[in-house]
């Protein structure tokens, strides 16, 4: 089954076309690399897909659920309580985590659940327990964000998405903010639950990372798809100059 | 609740530091008050300076043309003229004149000023125009004699005469059981307030000198009369400072050469005051030939006892005006935020104007502006009871756009991913607003709040503008009566104390907020 579902997007800023005419179906326990340089449009394209940014045209499935009307020309969109089903079904991890410094890490994992999507408080409590175990920070439940390290707010960050029981994640660009040393636990992490079999999106800028867990990478340049295809076809031997010239920068 | 030792600390260095404040501005005050002002030679005295309140004609008033002129002026002019001096007209808060005297600042009191009651405050002239004080009330108001008062709100001025002969310590026991049957007597700081206050309706009528309300209706037109029966009778006289004899005679001399060759005696017919004036009549040196020079004593800490028993009921309403304005500025300037901050171009610049406004214009005329509009606007006379209100209404009105601003600040200053990440999460709008914005915000806005919160404390004495009697006015009203500054600086301590809990209890709360950054 098809969990995302983007058609014809096309999106400018001030008269600025960044997104132009662009497709990107994901399916159902795939993991799908979005590389490409500064400004070509990769993170604006999550940013439509999670519905922080509006569309000029084109239409959006999330799950198989429509987050557009299919009318003629100008994208619309779907009413609010239909919005509100659709976030339901996917998370986001961002780049500066964008943890809540008032709440403590447990509160940042169980509240959406919680008061969002009204479910059980002890049963949400005990899955998010488990949750931090996962990420390795079960000793930091009754800490303030501000309290972590980087990569250990990455990691709630990560765990207050996993939480809300997503059938499909996204990343946009969740080791940029982080130094290298600390990228690689990050990393693993993602290779964890690729593992597991996670519907992600991941817009990176680790070509190795995305040689080794994605199984479709797409090359973004210029607000299109450039290449799209299986990591050892777009990276190792890519067809298109352009994928050709921005690896090599990328020193891979 | 426990304290712990740095808090307990703080607390002392604080304490510390209040009582230096104070011990300090005690000291300049005694200081000033035993320092002997080195005597001036009246051969060398070049200028001559009254003292007047600019707002009482047609004895000293501001006319057309911004000059300052009136009866009282004249004759010094003359005075003046006469021994080669320069006349410097001071116009000066009435509440103020004894501190301006006996601080040198002004050379005399010369404002159609009352001896009566006054005998032995001042070092008096002769008394040169002898005056009543009578009732001012509308045409239409049916009030013919004194008994027609039982009842109704009377206004006077603050530290009048009218004042004092209704109940002054020497008042007539006539005049007391009078001031008693009223159902109020309320003070302003000035008659042009007082005609407002009557034309608007919140009063019914206003006790004052005859030749000022004679004035006042001519210049007013004829909606207003005065009773025939009098309250009192008073002369005016020339006040100096106590002792200052010589200047006194100097001036007393010169003003009975003018009365010698007619001057003085044209001069009043020039003012309109030909009826009034007593000058070199029989009696009228009474007061001038009589002067005690016995001052009662009375011990500090008496003294400020009693002073803070007169003041109580001003403090109580400081606070209450301090704690009603928060609790209804606070909640307003979050709605004006979000008006502020609307989607809507239109209403947003709504809140602009009103923001602009507020903070744009004095405190003190949006004041007059909510207690008078009713009527100056539609006509409506409002209760009584509207001056507090308006007071509260006023400041509220005023505050909630200072921290409407502070607010939006606090608001603006939140990263935008907070406001994404609970988009994605699924927060509704509110719950957005109430779990993750606000809480930030409250933070945020703790020191620029505490600042308006202090501020507040001080503002509350604007609602003198009211003739709201809270504890600034009151203290100023008791240091007029008592020629003393004693009470001023009583409220003086009583402010800072009061801001002191304030800045201490705001502290608390932003420690409170510490557990996270």
């Amino acid at each position: 089954m098809k969990l995302l579902e983007l058609s014809h997007v096309k999106k400018s800023f001030d008269g600025l076309e960044v997104l132009k005419d662009i497709s990107l179906n994901v399916e159902e326990g795939e993991v799908v690399a979005i590389i490409g340089p500064s400004g070509s449009g990769k993170s604006t394209l999550l940013r439509c897909a999670t519905l922080l940014e509006k569309m000029d045209e084109g239409t959006l499935k999330i799950c198989g659920k429509s987050a557009t009307l299919n009318k003629e020309g100008k994208t619309r969109y779907a009413g609010k309580s239909q919005l509100a089903e659709l976030k339901s079904s996917y998370g986001l991890v961002f780049q500066n985590f964008n943890l809540f410094p008032h709440y403590s890490v447990m509160k940042n994992v169980t509240d959406a659940p919680i008061h969002v999507q009204k479910r059980d408080k002890a049963e949400v409590k005990k899955e998010a327990e488990e949750l931090l175990k996962k990420v390795g920070l079960e000793a930091k439940g009754d800490s303030y964000p501000s309290q972590l390290s980087g990569g250990q707010q990455q990691r709630v960050a990560i765990a207050r998405a996993l939480a809300m029981n997503p059938r499909i994640l996204f990343f946009d660009e969740p080791t940029s903010a982080l130094d290298p040393e600390i990228t690689a636990g990050i990393l693993k992490l993602l290779r964890q639950l690729a593992n597991e079999n996670m519907t992600m999106v991941i817009v990176t800028h680790e070509i190795n990372f995305a040689r080794n867990v994605a199984d479709r990478v797409v090359f973004m340049d210029g607000g299109v798809v450039v290449e799209e295809g299986k990591p050892e076809d777009v990276i190792d031997n890519p067809s298109s100059e352009r994928t050709r010239a921005f690896l090599q920068k990328m020193e891979v | 609740m426990k304290i712990d030792k740095k808090w307990s600390r703080h607390i002392l260095k604080r304490l510390i530091l209040c009582i230096l404040v104070m011990s300090l501005v005690g000291g300049i005050f005694t200081a000033c008050g035993k320092k002997e002002t080195k005597k001036e030679s009246l051969a060398d005295k070049k200028k001559f300076i009254v003292g007047f309140d600019a707002e009482f004609p047609p004895y000293g008033y501001k006319d057309e043309n911004g000059e300052y002129v009136g009866f009282d002026l004249s004759l010094a002019q003359e005075v003046c003229d006469r021994n080669g001096w320069e006349l410097v007209k001071q116009p000066i808060e009435w509440n103020s004149k004894d501190m301006e005297l006996n601080s040198g600042s002004i050379d005399c009191i010369w404002n159609g000023f009352t001896m009566n009651g006054r005998e032995n405050d001042y070092t008096w002239s002769s008394a040169y125009v002898d005056n009543s004080q009578v009732v001012v009330v509308r045409k239409d108001s049916g009030i013919n004699e004194l008994s027609d008062l039982a009842g109704k709100i009377v206004i006077v001025q603050a530290d009048s005469s009218a004042l004092a002969a209704l109940t002054g310590d020497d008042a007539e026991e006539q005049n007391l059981e009078l001031a008693k049957s009223f159902k109020s007597l309320q003070q302003v700081s000035d008659y042009n307030s007082a005609f407002m206050n009557l034309e608007a309706g919140v009063a019914d009528a206003i006790c004052m000198d005859i030749g000022v309300s004679r004035y006042e209706i001519k210049a007013r037109g004829d909606k207003y009369q005065i009773l025939d029966e009098h309250i009192s009778t008073e002369q005016y006289g020339i006040g100096f400072k106590k002792g200052n004899k010589e200047l006194r005679d100097k001036v007393e001399a010169t003003l009975n050469d003018m009365l010698a060759d007619g001057t003085f005696d044209s001069i009043a017919t020039e003012w309109g005051l030909e009826e009034s004036v007593s000058l070199g009549k029989e009696g009228s040196d009474t007061v001038m030939k009589n002067e005690d020079t016995d001052v009662e004593k009375k011990d500090m800490a008496a003294k400020v006892t009693d002073i803070i028993g007169q003041l109580s009921s001003g403090m109580a309403a400081t606070l209450a005006i301090f704690v009603l304005t928060l609790v209804f500025s606070m909640p307003l300037g979050l709605l004006v935020t979000f008006i502020r901050m609307s989607k809507s171009r239109i209403v947003r610049w709504i809140a602009k104007i009103y923001i602009s406004i507020m903070r744009g214009t004095p405190l003190m005329l949006q004041l007059l502006v909510v207690f008078f509009g009713p009527y100056y606007l539609f006509g409506i006379s409002m209760s009584y009871s509207y001056r507090f209100y308006a007071v509260i209404i006023g400041f509220s009105l005023n505050y909630a756009a200072y921290f409407a601003e502070i607010y939006r600040a606090g608001i603006e200053g939140i990263p935008n991913g907070q406001r994404e990440a609970a988009y994605v999460l699924g927060y509704t709008k509110s719950q957005t607003f109430t779990k993750i914005i606000f809480p930030q915000m409250v933070k945020r806005v703790m020191p620029p709040v505490t600042n308006e919160v202090i501020t507040l404390v001080k503002d509350t004495s604007l609602a003198f503008a009211l003739a709201y009697t809270e504890m600034f006015t009151l203290a100023k009203q008791v240091a007029a009566s008592n020629a003393s500054i004693l009470p001023l600086v009583v409220a003086g301590v009583f402010y800072y104390i009061f801001n002191f809990i304030v800045a201490w209890v705001m502290e608390l709360i932003e420690k409170k907020m510490q557990y996270y950054s």
